[in-house]
């Protein structure tokens, strides 16, 4: 059932861009937007109803960085390692992060889904190194410490969240 | 037709003329100038991925890729100034420094390739053997034609683990340089679709979709990836490290009636791997798994006969060529023609059946000559063969405007008819497809129906009923609808219902039929006679109205059930269906495990190492020429028959050489003579025999329930080809 209703999303993203192969790199961007990453079921779904091989949907999907075949958490965050934010000290930064959500050794998303933690190469916001976004927002000048008080406001407000939606229930 | 306009271009300084629509590498490479390329093949599109083919054009700023370049009137093109010298040098250096390059730049490589093979007394090395391409490597040709000796730039190695896991060839990406020459011949020659690109930067390779292993993601194992390769980095496992072959032959495969043109490499007077022949105008170099890959296995398996063994109550002996053939005639000489049955393969030549079938019928005096289709086919033999002689040359497909595939999967076999279907859909053409599982035409199919073959009547019916004047006994113009049938339906139980379907399509609605079928000289069978009650040659069409012969239903006709003094089974092994017999000759290139204990065995020759001739599925006859030396002491199958013959009554069928059998079957048959021209065969008809069934009927013989597998010559491909086996579960399972 769950899945069926995965694939009626899809089949209208796919329809809305009029079964048009060329219009693949749109299409995964929603269906991204979507799920958050993009389900190996999905790709070759996509594949299927667009015509062409699922092995070429699978080389554009990892050629761009922005697209993932692994699900990510809630909260994306992405630092900046340019050249800038490297000099300003990013690495320690993302150390920190990793330590507190107990990442690293390749392991980028925590266990509750809740973050995913990632390196780009610049934001182009070099002005405001180091950088540091979550999902669409932008810190600048991130220290170690204003970085981890970010993090816990957001668990803070996600247990708030959590607690809210089971009294509702 | 107008003649195209040539153009006229300069290319270093020489005026030639050219074709428009080409590009400047194809101009040159017409007129021999020499411009280094790596991923450009024909007749693959063009790419420009590697960068080596830069020339000067004037008026043209930097650069450009000369195979992505078209030619224009009065351009003015340089090839070999020292400017794009040292660039190629540099393009090829930065190509270099993500390839192994102990093979290019080694301070031995000369000295090694001379002093190899020198006998010392002690162990040496002789030559290092790091990639199974070396001496047949592209990259290396052009490293010496573009004169680079060393490299500056460090070696980068990927560290991707080499892949294995599927079945007949090895990928090792670290080899790999890009050029996506397999891609494309994937996607665009094969419309396959299995390879891409993947990931990016230094971590870009090639894969399918998913990593999944190429098995799983719909690989049809033809090879042609391998073969484009200009590396090592696809490698077939059986021949990878036998180095460069001595030889090619040009023949034709044997494992269907399509007949696809194979070059057989020749290293050491075996058959070491086989290329497709992309100029062929019967497969378009599109070969299957089978022919690609199946064939060095089974020709060097250890399960050959290499000399005539006797059964004896110790096991058996290796006996002499004079032993075995005495001990043959003796048996069969003056023998009760009742008492023999004779058993020959549809998989053997034209050759082979004119001997054999003249031996049973002129020597033994028998018309019961057996083969595993009256087996098969059971009560739809007759219908069976009449819908495969009716086939329409597979070129039909390229001008139908409607096709239909019935019970048809291409993804193993029959792939030049798979793929000619899947560019005429690609190219708007209505295709609908039936199967009982799905097929691989399903995906470009605008129609896909998946029902059981008793239904399949009922859906034929309304096909038909849907079809544009459909009048009663209307004159109907010429159409182009095509119906393809294959293995699902042939070998279904319920056969009968949709054969009658497809011949009404046929006579009464103007369908073209092609039938794949697995009986690879189907057609040289009935042409020679090799079955009962149709003789040599009377079934081949000399072009007049004549009707063909009618035959009693072979099967009952055969009356299986009866005892027999002595079978003699011809490159052939339906052990299951035999009758009992006081005498078994098995007569094979490979040995076989049976209940039944031959008491003589002979070893017959393969193709690659015979010459003779087929007739393809469009009636073609096709040569099958010698390659090798036959295996151990075995000898073709003509010659071991002409030589028993000799010992029962001398001078009755003696043949000496393949050629003089030839002149005969011209002879005999007229219209053979003809080489060129694609043969026409009559229609059979079912005698119906006042008598009613004579003999005991055989009860639902087990070959009919066993799955259908591939098999050359009686022996199951997935036995002695270890891929195969792979193919052939996947193939059950799906
Ligand atoms: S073997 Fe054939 S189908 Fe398989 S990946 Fe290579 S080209 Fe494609
Ligand atoms: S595997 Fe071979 S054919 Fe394919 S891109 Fe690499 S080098 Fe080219
Ligand atoms: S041959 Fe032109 S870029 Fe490779």
């Amino acid at each position: 059932m769950e899945t069926m209703r995965k694939f009626e999303r899809v089949c209208e993203i796919v329809d809305r861009n009029g079964r048009n192969p060329s219009r693949l790199i749109p299409i995964l961007q929603a269906v991204q937007a979507e799920y958050r990453y993009l389900p190996e079921e999905i790709l070759t779904f996509v594949a299927t109803s667009l015509g062409i091989p699922p092995a070429r949907v699978f080389g554009v999907a990892t050629f761009y960085s922005l697209f993932t075949l692994k699900p990510k958490g809630k909260y994306l965050i992405r630092i900046c390692n340019g050249t800038a934010c490297h000099v300003k000290g990013s690495m320690g930064l993302y150390k920190t992060l990793s330590d507190k959500l107990n990442l690293g050794d390749g392991r980028e998303t925590s266990d509750d889904m809740l973050f995913t933690l990632e390196t780009v190469n610049c934001l182009g916001a070099c002005g405001l190194a180091p950088a540091m976004v979550i999902n669409e927002e932008v810190f600048g000048q991130v220290t170690s410490q204003r970085a981890a008080a970010i993090i816990d406001e957001i668990i803070t407000r996600e247990a708030q969240y959590e607690s809210d939606s089971s009294r509702i229930e | 037709m107008t003649k195209e306009k040539k153009l006229s271009i300069t290319i270093d300084n020489r005026k030639v003329a050219v074709k428009p629509n080409i590009t400047i590498l194809q101009a040159a490479r017409e007129h021999n100038i020499y411009i280094p390329s790596l991923c450009t093949l024909e007749p693959l599109p063009s790419y420009g991925a590697c960068r080596l083919c830069i020339v000067e054009v004037d008026g043209l700023r930097g650069f450009p890729t000369s195979c992505t370049t078209p030619v224009d009137d009065g351009m003015v093109v340089r090839t070999d100034t020292a400017e794009i010298r040292t660039l190629r040098q540099e393009v090829l250096k930065l190509l270099l420094s993500e390839h192994p390059a102990s093979c290019l730049f080694c301070t031995e490589h000369d000295e090694c390739k001379d002093y190899q093979g020198t006998i010392r007394k002690v162990g040496v090395t002789t030559g290092c053997r790091y990639c199974p391409n070396d001496s047949l490597c592209e990259l290396q040709t052009i490293t010496e034609k573009i004169g680079l000796t060393e490299t500056s730039y460090p070696v980068y190695y990927r560290g991707f683990p080499v892949e294995k896991s599927d079945p007949f060839y090895d990928r090792d990406y670290n080899l790999c340089i890009l050029c996506g020459r397999c891609v494309r011949v994937c996607n665009d020659i094969r419309m396959n679709g299995t390879l891409s690109f993947k990931e990016r930067g230094k971590q870009t390779t090639i894969g399918a979709a998913l990593d999944r292993t190429h098995l799983d993601a719909g690989c049809e194992f033809c090879g042609a990836c391998v073969s484009v390769c200009p590396t090592g980095a696809l490698s077939t496992k059986v021949s990878k490290w036998y180095g460069k072959p001595d030889g090619e032959t040009k023949t034709t495969c044997v494992y269907c009636p399509v007949g696809c043109e194979l070059l057989l490499q020749i290293k050491n007077n075996e058959t070491i791997d086989v290329f497709p022949n992309y100029d062929s105008t019967i497969d378009q170099g599109l070969l299957c798994v089978k022919g690609r890959f199946a064939i060095p296995e089974y020709v060097a398996s250890p399960e050959r006969l290499a000399t005539p063994q006797r059964m004896t109550p110790l096991g058996y002996e290796d006996i002499s060529w004079d032993d075995a053939i005495d001990e043959a005639a003796e048996k069969l000489s003056g023998i009760n023609p009742e008492d023999v049955l004779i058993v020959v393969s549809p998989q053997l030549t034209n050759e082979d059946l004119f001997v054999a079938e003249r031996f049973a019928r002129e020597l033994i005096g028998t018309d019961q000559i057996m083969s595993v289709l009256i087996t098969d086919m059971r009560e739809e033999t007759v219908s069976f063969l009449n819908l495969a002689s009716a086939s329409s040359p597979f070129n039909v497909i390229d001008t139908a405007d409607t096709i239909l595939t019935i019970g048809f999967d291409s993804t193993y076999g029959f792939t030049p008819i798979g793929i000619k279907i899947k560019k005429a859909a690609k190219a708007g053409v209505n295709l609908t497809t039936l199967s009982v599982h799905e097929s691989n035409l399903d995906i470009v199919s605008g129609e896909t129906f998946q029902m059981n073959v008793t239904k399949w009547p009922a859906l034929l019916d309304s096909i038909m009923g849907k079809m544009p004047g459909n009048g009663k006994g209307t004159k109907l113009k010429p159409l182009n609808k095509v119906v393809v049938i294959g293995a699902e339906v042939i070998f279904s139980p319920k056969r009968g219902a949709v054969f009658e379907k497809i011949v009404e399509m046929k006579d009464r609605f103007g369908w073209k039929v092609i039938v794949a079928h697995p009986y690879t000289n189907l057609m040289g069978l009935l042409a020679m006679g090799a079955f009962p009650g149709i003789k040599r040659g009377e079934i081949v069409s000399d072009g007049t109205k004549s009707t063909g012969p009618a035959v009693e239903d072979p099967l009952s006709a055969m009356d299986l059930a009866r005892h027999r003094k002595v079978v003699y089974l011809i490159g052939e092994v339906p052990f299951e269906n035999l009758p009992e017999c006081d005498f078994l000759i098995y007569q094979n290139a490979l040995s076989v495990k049976s209940t039944r204990k031959p008491d003589l065995v002979l070893p017959s020759s393969l193709f690659t190492e015979l010459s003779g001739t087929i007739i393809s599925a469009e009636g073609r006859i096709l040569p099958i020429r010698k390659a090798t030396d036959p295996y151990g002491k075995s000898m073709p199958d003509w010659q071991i028959i002409s030589k028993i013959s000799e010992k029962i009554k001398s001078g009755a069928l003696k043949y000496s050489s393949i050629s003089a059998i030839q002149t005969d079957i011209k002879k005999q048959v007229k219209s053979l003579s003809d080489v060129k021209k694609r043969l026409e065969f009559r229609k059979i008809s079912a005698k119906t025999s006042g008598k009613g069934r004579t003999g005991k009927r055989l009860s639902d013989p087990k070959s009919s329930r066993k799955p259908w597998e591939e098999k050359y010559r009686g022996i199951a491909l997935k036995d002695v080809v270890s891929g195969m086996l792979v193919i052939e579960e996947r193939r059950r399972h799906e």
